[in-house]
């Protein structure tokens, strides 16, 4: 039944050129199958981003492979939808004209584009700001803006760079509960990257640990609690079992970046 | 951090205010002789002036007001038309920019007066050469600022639009041209001020009508009041375009209405 939707095989990329070199991501592997939220965690600079770029298709590997559905990856990926911390909301455009470009771009006819785009705004809760302008809304409405767009276009996978780390921490909150309750009842793919282990706990079915510089995959770890994951799941032994464990991988690795850095 | 700002109806009142203060101080110095009336007319005799210039006998001062305004909006629009586009080819291609660049920076550093001998000699004194000084004026500035607003079009924006399955051509039309709109209009805006400086040189060394030529024609005939009312003339018709430049904002960019407001 789990087809692979993403699939890394032994990926490196490296930056600049000669003793300049510096390498981000080194022999990565990963594989992301269909339904599946698969957060990566990671101190910062481990190249996290680095990878959802490549998956993404903004950024070439330098060597191994990216398949999305067992095709490799070799140009900007319009099957990955994307999710940015900084939203990325078009500013001159509405809600619902942001929510509509994906559809728009890829020529859907109108009456299709409008039916779609009110279906996913409802979906995020959005109803009634549709003719509102990104500068008008809260961060948190902004980010559900951003997560409108991406369903919008119905993409294989939702790719997300940290898209909560701006926001205050109870809209986190909410925003992490929203995102569980709408990929659960859609079914949607996820590839989601954070530095908050808690984030991690709450959102994923497998997280994966990434090493210091260069990046790597330091352990996988499954996680079957139970889901949704309210507050009472998160304070739960199991839980905090988890989040001691997942702490001291990372921990590791924050102390090693930090003796590389400087 | 300053306190509550004023609302506009208290700043128009203490402006409105100053002004009568100012003009009274004006009109007093004159009368009593402090200030030669000769060197600085009081506000009463400008007025009076003015009054004969547009309404009596001469009924020139009308016709100057619509004929260097005319000689601003095509030698501006001219420039804007041909420096925009060009401008935007220079933001997007490192390729053009290239070519360009060395040309723009002989261009740009020339006063448009330095125009003026070379343009009399090609076009005479009539339209054209007034045209062109303005033009010459202008044009430099508008590229420079068109290729700063393009430049200035926030990367992310434009990945988000690939990552939504735009090409490149459409990233272009919904991205990159309303995303540099704000700052092209900005920068066409100071572009205008500068269009009156040029033209009313233009018409001071060789014209048969126009505010500058109308204030140089003053000072040769010893008419200081008339002096005052061409610049003063200057002063309303630039305000007065100034404002409807801002509606022509209001109307291109929706997005921004909120905030101009704060």
């Amino acid at each position: 039944m789990s087809q692979a939707i993403i699939r890394a095989n032994g990926v490196t990329k490296s930056f600049g050129k000669g003793k300049k070199t510096v390498t981000a991501v080194e022999d990565f592997n990963l594989l992301v199958n269909a339904g599946e939220v698969v957060t990566l965690v990671g101190p910062s600079g481990c190249g996290k981003s680095t990878v959802l770029n490549m998956v993404a298709g903004f950024l070439p590997a330098s060597s191994g492979q990216i398949l999305l559905e067992g095709v490799p990856v070799t140009g900007v990926e319009p099957r990955c939808g994307m999710i940015f911390q900084a939203y990325a909301l078009f500013p001159w455009m509405t809600v619902r004209e942001n929510v509509e470009f994906g559809p728009r771009v890829n020529r859907l006819p109108r009456v299709e584009r409008l039916k779609r785009a009110r279906r996913y705004i409802e979906m995020v809760g959005l109803t009634g700001f549709e003719h509102a302008y990104p500068n008008q809304l809260s961060g948190g409405m902004r980010q559900r803006v951003a997560l409108c767009r991406a369903l919008a276009n119905q993409p294989e996978v939702l790719l997300c760079d940290e898209p909560f780390a701006a926001l205050d921490a109870m809209t986190r909150q909410v925003m992490q509960e929203e995102l569980l309750r709408i990929v659960d009842q859609s079914g949607q793919t996820v590839l989601f990257i954070t530095h908050s282990i808690d984030e991690a706990l709450i959102l994923s079915h497998r997280i994966v640990v990434m090493s210091a510089r260069p990046g790597r995959v330091k352990k996988v770890i499954e996680n079957n609690l139970p889901r949704p994951r309210h507050v009472d799941v998160q304070l739960g032994d199991d839980f905090l079992r988890m989040k001691r464990g997942i702490w001291k991988l990372v921990e590791e690795e924050v102390v090693d970046s930090m003796s590389y850095g400087n | 951090m300053d306190e509550q700002p004023l609302d506009l109806w208290t700043v128009a009142v203490i402006g409105a205010a100053a002004v009568v203060v100012f003009l009274a101080a004006w009109e007093i110095v004159v009368r009593i002789g402090l200030i030669d009336a000769f060197f600085l007319p009081a506000p009463s005799t400008i007025v009076q002036r003015a009054y004969q210039m547009a309404a009596e006998g001469e009924r020139i001062l009308l016709h100057d007001v619509w004929k260097s305004a005319t000689r601003v909006l095509i030698g501006f629009l001219l420039s804007a038309l041909v420096g925009v586009p060009l401008g935007l080819l220079m933001g997007m291609s490192k390729y053009v920019r290239a070519a360009l660049n060395p040309i723009v920076s002989i261009i740009r550093p020339l006063p448009a007066l330095s125009w003026i001998p070379l343009s009399m000699l090609w076009l005479g004194i009539g339209e054209k050469q007034k045209f062109a000084i303005v033009f010459m004026g202008c044009f430099a500035s508008v590229l420079v600022y068109t290729v700063a607003a393009t430049l200035r079009v926030d990367v992310i924006l434009q990945r988000a639009a690939r990552n939504l399955g735009a090409s490149r051509l459409q990233v272009i039309r919904h991205v990159t041209l309303p995303g540099a709109l704000p700052n092209i209009l900005s920068g066409l805006k100071v572009v205008l001020a500068i269009a009156w400086t040029c033209v009313i040189s233009a018409e001071m060394v060789g014209a048969n009508s126009g505010l500058g030529f109308r204030i140089w024609t003053g000072k040769e005939w010893s008419d200081t009041g008339q002096v005052l009312v061409g610049m003063i003339s200057i002063s309303l018709t630039v305000l007065i375009l100034d404002i409807l430049f801002r509606g022509v904002e209001w109307l291109l960019l929706p997005w921004q209405r909120e905030e101009t407001r704060a």
